[in-house]
């Protein structure tokens, strides 16, 4: 419906084009052109250091890349990354929220500090996290000390290293997965509960067959920006190992950065880039057409 | 040139001391703390008229306006504050922009490959990149040209061999100027050195030993950069390399880090760290291993002579007082090669303001100028600066005769061969995670290394 302030005279589909406009040149600009742009240059050899050498190699970028170890190292790495970050943020995120939604007292304030983590900005929090791993003034190794443990290295050992960054990601992101979850559960159909509970379910009963699949749609969402998301992390790896030791916590987002950034070979980089999301897209579009989410209720009836 | 007579051109308004002695309160005050402010106040005094005695024409883009861009760096800590001596000299007003280390690296090429007029003089961080990309203005025109360059003020041969090669590319053309002098320095703390009876390591294995025995969970023995990162571990790693008789790339350009001697140069490196270094070495950087050293926490440092500006004072360092400065160690065959560097400055090539950019280009790299910075503790790349009292009270005499000698025992062409390289990007990341792994045991010295030299063949199409 259209508002009634509407200007008289003004055509409907040029009044809905005209509100319409702002944001989609907006959208155009800030996405579309860019892809376009890293597009058309992943099928060129354009170098920053060589710029007269220019020239369309179709998909030589793309051959190369896949013939890679470089990128099938990064790749299982980034899988790896991930799958791990996911499915922790996955279940402590829904494990905080059923305890929030059962919890009737303080409960507001418990969720503005569980929120915390994700409102704080990513640099500033990657950057304190250095600190705490920091073998000899963090305080995560004075508490290992304190217990009678063995500091680590956290970031420099081949051993910690991934693990480190898994918790400072679920740290920051878990609150996200709470958040939708307990909007789920917000909206849960309370009937079946209590049908449930009078037909003498037990708890673990009522959680695994109603409050999960019910819960099951908002989930499938969350994971979906959580893996798209975790799987072109780049801020919290960047400054807290930079892809070492080694090449151990090398993503592809960081290998893109190195090829782009560093060796300012833009066309390879922009081919990196054009698979990293090919391989978004494909997965996300994969898991919700399993969970058949993208179709009309009726149809999933 | 009569040095002592008034130049053929005259500023329109001379210098006053009011100014000099602001810029050198700033200095005093910003830069070195706890320098001794007449010294440099007499300093002023007896390098002013050199500027007046030039066969410049300073005057001749007045009223217009540079953009000097750089990173932090103590450059960039010591020329701020003397800008205002440019801008009353020549009347072009100087717009200083300086950003981080990962800002100024990853913003630059971006607006130099865009044709971007902005800066008109920059800092450059890899000269084989640069002159690759077609982003830095030959200075050859700027050179011959009187009214602009007089070759026996500015005085090239006062510039160390090694800087003047710095300036001239492998075609004959000179693209930079020189602004720095570092060498690959040992950094010791005598305290801990005499709690241990231990004396000052003259060779590699003698650090290593030394380092390895001090090494506890309080003090460690060595701190060096170990992060794997072209940026970071290669440079530290490269002069062991060079003293074993090594190369990252050889002379020709061939890729060189699988060599016996480059092998043997990098498992000296990452044993030394690793059984001398401390926890969490494998991701240090310069800022690490430097605050290490700072804040007594190990016995040895081993990286830019320009540290010593920071080592010796006593407002940010903890062991200015038992610090000492020693030679580079050597390798088993007698050599000691350390690792070198000297900072780059030069004109964009589409700059709008070329003859500014020239001429601050001229009073930066001047004599009258690096004395003056030398006196606030900057290695500058003059032999004039380094010989000076003044610079050998900021940086002090032994640290001084430590990178001086130091300095000399460089090989500027087996560290060109990599560091001007135009794909030096990729070969360096290559060698700093052959490295890194070493130190974390990821993998041996010599697979590592023959992995990453696969890696920089490829990348090189060798």
């Amino acid at each position: 419906m259209l508002p009634l302030n509407m200007p008289r005279g003004l055509p409907r589909n040029a009044f809905i084009v005209l509100m319409l406009a702002p944001t989609t040149v907006l959208l155009l600009g800030v996405t579309l052109f860019p892809f376009l742009t890293a597009l058309v240059m992943s099928f060129t050899n354009y170098s920053l250091i060589r710029p007269n050498e220019l020239a369309w190699i179709g998909f030589e970028n793309y051959l190369n890349l896949l013939a890679s170890e470089e990128f099938w190292r990064s790749f299982r790495i980034t899988v790896i990354f991930t799958t791990f970050a996911v499915s922790m943020q996955m279940v402590l995120g829904t494990a905080v929220a059923l305890l929030l939604h059962y919890e009737t007292r303080r409960v507001g304030w418990l969720r503005v500090i569980y929120l915390l983590p994700m409102a704080i900005t990513p640099v500033a929090a990657t950057f304190t996290f250095r600190m705490m791993f920091n073998p000899s003034l963090g305080v995560i190794n004075h508490l290992f000390k304190t217990v009678g443990l063995a500091p680590q290295d956290w970031l420099g050992s081949p051993a910690t290293a991934l693990l480190s960054l898994l918790i400072v990601d679920t740290w920051q992101w878990t609150p996200f997965v709470m958040l939708i979850a307990v909007g789920g559960l917000a909206a849960m159909d309370d009937e079946q509960l209590e049908a449930a509970q009078m037909d003498g379910a037990t708890f673990w009963q009522t959680l695994s067959h109603h409050v999960i699949p019910m819960l099951t749609p908002y989930l499938a969402f969350a994971m979906v920006f959580r893996s798209i998301d975790a799987f072109k992390t780049f801020d919290i790896i960047f400054v807290l190992t930079g892809g070492g030791p080694g090449t151990l916590t090398r993503t592809l987002n960081l290998l893109t950065y190195k090829h782009g950034i560093e060796f300012l070979s833009m066309g390879y980089a922009s081919a990196i880039a054009i698979v990293m999301l090919a391989i978004a897209i494909l997965a996300s579009q994969v898991f919700l057409r399993r969970l058949r989410l993208l179709q009309p209720r009726a149809a999933r009836a | 040139m009569n040095r002592f007579a008034p130049g053929p051109y005259q500023i329109s308004r001379p210098i006053n001391r009011r100014l000099l002695l602001q810029a050198t309160a700033f200095i005093t005050g910003a830069a070195t703390l706890g320098r001794p402010t007449a010294v440099l106040a007499a300093m002023f005094d007896d390098v002013k008229d050199q500027y007046l005695n030039a066969g410049i024409d300073w005057r001749q883009a007045a009223g217009s306006k540079i953009q000097l861009a750089g990173l932090t760096h103590p450059w960039m800590e010591t020329i701020r504050p003397l800008v205002p001596i440019f801008e009353e000299l020549t009347g072009v007003e100087v717009e200083v922009v300086e950003q981080s280390n990962t800002e100024f690296i990853t913003e630059m090429p971006v607006k130099l490959a865009a044709q971007n007029a902005l800066p008109d003089v920059y800092m450059v961080w890899a000269q084989g990149q640069a002159i690759s990309g077609g982003w830095l203005e030959p200075l050859d025109p700027y050179l011959g040209n009187a009214s602009l360059h007089d070759a026996a003020w500015w005085d090239d041969a006062d510039n160390f061999p090694g800087a003047r090669s710095f300036s001239i590319w492998s075609d004959g053309v000179s693209y930079t100027r020189t602004i720095t002098a570092e060498a690959q320095t040992l950094f010791v703390n005598s305290a801990i050195l005499s709690e241990n009876n231990a004396a000052i390591p003259a060779t590699f294995e003698e650090l290593h030993a030394t380092a390895a025995a001090i090494n506890s969970d309080d003090v460690s023995g060595v701190a060096m950069r170990g992060k794997a990162t072209g940026d970071a571990v290669a440079w530290p790693a490269g002069g062991y390399v060079f003293s074993y008789g090594g190369g990252i790339l050889g002379l020709d350009g061939a890729v060189a880090m699988d060599s016996p001697e480059a092998i043997a140069g990098v498992d000296m490196y990452a044993r030394t760290l690793r059984e001398g270094g401390p926890l969490g070495v494998s991701n240090y950087h310069w800022l690490e291993a430097l605050n290490d050293f700072l804040q007594g926490a190990t016995a040895f440092g081993c990286d830019s002579s320009n540290f010593a500006t920071d080592i010796s004072n006593p407002e940010k360092s903890m062991v200015s007082d038992v610090a000492t400065f020693a030679a580079f160690p050597q390798s088993p065959s007698g050599i000691s090669r350390p690792n070198m560097w000297h900072w780059l400055t030069g004109i964009n090539r589409f700059s709008e303001n070329k003859t500014g950019a020239w001429l601050f280009l001229m009073w930066a790299t001047s004599k009258p100028t690096n004395m003056l910075g030398a006196a606030a503790g900057l290695a500058t790349p003059r032999t004039s600066a380094w010989s000076s009292d003044a610079f050998k009270q900021a940086l002090g005499a032994e640290a001084a005769d430590a990178a001086l000698a130091n300095l000399a025992n460089t090989d500027g062409d087996i560290m060109k061969a990599t560091w001007f390289h135009p794909q030096a990007g990729e070969v360096l990341d290559s060698f700093a995670i052959a490295v890194n792994e070493a130190i974390t045991e990821a993998s041996d010295a010599e697979t590592a290394l023959k992995a990453a030299a696969e890696n920089a063949r490829r990348a090189l199409g060798q």
